[in-house]
């Protein structure tokens, strides 16, 4: 009893601990500036909006990936049905990076990223403000993709819509902060292109079989079963914007 | 104005050395810049003034040695540094996609601006009347004063300037020429590195570079604006 006891103590001490911690952290931040963050989003929205890049080409992209998955899987309808989750979390994951590269290469063309490091604003607005744009440009391609998943692999999307809406808002946020975060290597002097899809497909395995899982429920109209799946999505979102918050200064700075 | 008031040099640099792998950009620099001067940097390609420049606006980040800017530290400090300092480079740091007033704008909110005075950046540059066209279609020159337009959104009190006159022709020197003035005359200080001869009486110092060493310090009071 008095074991027990103790355990509860040291758990509650424990959370006190981290709370206090979080604290601190967001104490550290506080010349975080909304307005910056909301204008490097809004900067970054308008330029893909004249650009259309996401529709020009991570549309098409995910398109011809979903056909080819399709044609390789053969005509059985089952196996297709099965094995669209996983597509439609794939199709995402690759336009997620597509779509970093480009945002991330706007800011290289022409020094630019230097003047964001310069800026005297807290470099976590830049993090911030890049995956909030790229959330926003990945939820807009995600009702095309999954539009063609339904068509082409039978996927009942209307099967549990609140559970998938959570699945897929969820699973985007994390896919795009952390594509935002390792983003930046790829456009920093001395680094390769190839460090952002080697970084984000490992580090976004998580979230991969989460959603896949999420979406498979509520597909099949068990969106009740999937909480535990929703929670992870939420748990990694939270870890990765408190790592991403955290560390993107010491990507950035010389 | 605080300690960036207090202090008598604009720019005070200790045995600053930077080195990019194996290889030193600059050496042991020692160097102090008189608030209210402007110092032309001077040496040939490869002596270090781009790294000097980009050192003291703290984009790169010293290897060995120190010093402050405005009173502030190079390397603990260099927020207070950013917010008091521009650096006009070789790169615009403009987007393409968006168009003058958007990129100024833009600007604005990054530093904290007040967005009316957008309009007279762009005026003072001779660009207000292409204000709401992007900048993809933009001349070299355009982007130039364009760039210029933003370093005087804030009227930074550390004005440093690599090669503005390059591509340039000769009203858009004059510009910048007149910009430089303008921020002397308001007491700010203005670092200058170019290989092009500069209009008499515009400088009041000169630091000679090579090899990525001051070979001269600067004179230490500024002459009257003629």
């Amino acid at each position: 009893m008095n074991g027990a006891r103790l355990q509860h103590r040291s758990r509650v001490r424990g959370a006190r601990r981290l709370g206090s911690w979080l604290l601190r952290v967001v104490q550290s931040r506080q010349r975080y500036t909304t307005g910056a963050v909301l204008a490097i989003a809004a900067k970054d929205l308008r330029i893909e909006a004249r650009g259309r890049y996401a529709a020009g080409m991570a549309v098409p992209f995910a398109a011809t990936l979903l056909i080819a998955f399709g044609l390789s899987l053969g005509p059985g309808r089952t196996l297709l049905e099965a094995t669209a989750p996983g597509l439609l979390w794939l199709a995402v994951l690759f336009a997620a990076t597509l779509l970093a590269r480009r945002a991330w290469e706007s800011e290289a063309e022409d020094g630019a990223l230097e003047g964001l490091v310069l800026a005297p604003v807290d470099k976590s607005a830049v993090f911030a403000g890049k995956a909030i744009a790229l959330s926003v440009q990945l939820l807009a391609l995600e009702v095309a993709v999954l539009a063609m998943v339904a068509v082409l692999f039978g996927l009942p999307v209307a099967g549990n819509p609140p559970v998938l809406a959570a699945a897929l808002v969820l699973g985007t946020v994390g896919l795009a902060g952390i594509s935002s975060l390792f983003g930046v290597l790829a456009v920093m002097p001395r680094s390769r292109e190839a460090v952002l899809p080697l970084l984000v497909m490992p580090l976004a395995t998580p979230a991969l079989i989460a959603g896949v899982k999420a979406t498979a429920l509520a597909t099949a109209g068990r969106g009740g079963d999937a909480g535990a799946w929703l929670g992870l999505l939420a748990a990694f979102d939270l870890v990765l914007a408190a790592a991403g918050l955290l560390v993107f200064e010491q990507l950035v700075e010389d | 104005m605080g300690r960036a008031g207090a202090a008598a040099a604009a720019v005070s640099l200790s045995r600053l050395t930077r080195v990019f792998g194996t290889q030193p950009a600059i050496v042991g620099v020692d160097l102090s810049v008189q608030r209210g001067s402007v110092v032309l940097l001077r040496g040939p390609n490869g002596a270090g003034k781009s790294t000097l420049l980009r050192v003291i606006a703290t984009a790169l980040a010293p290897t060995y040695g120190g010093g402050s800017v405005l009173g502030f530290d190079l390397v603990r400090e260099r927020d207070q540094v950013r917010r008091r300092t521009e650096l006009l480079g070789h790169h615009t740091r403009l987007y393409e996609d968006l168009t003058a007033v958007e990129n100024l704008r833009f600007a604005c909110a990054l530093y904290g601006a007040d967005v009316r005075v957008v309009a007279e950046a762009l005026e003072r540059v001779g660009l207000a009347e292409v204000g709401g066209e992007r900048v993809t279609g933009f001349s070299h020159g355009m982007r130039q004063r364009l760039a210029l337009a933003r370093g005087l959104l804030r009227g930074p009190e550390l004005l440093l300037l690599d090669e503005p006159y390059a591509g340039l022709d000769a009203a858009a020197k004059t510009m910048v020429d007149q910009v430089v003035l303008a921020a002397r005359t308001a007491g700010h200080t203005v670092v200058l590195a170019t290989h092009e001869p500069v209009r008499e009486g515009l400088v009041t110092a000169t630091v000679s570079m090579e090899a990525g060493r001051v070979l001269r310090e600067p004179a230490t009071v500024p002459e009257p604006v003629r």
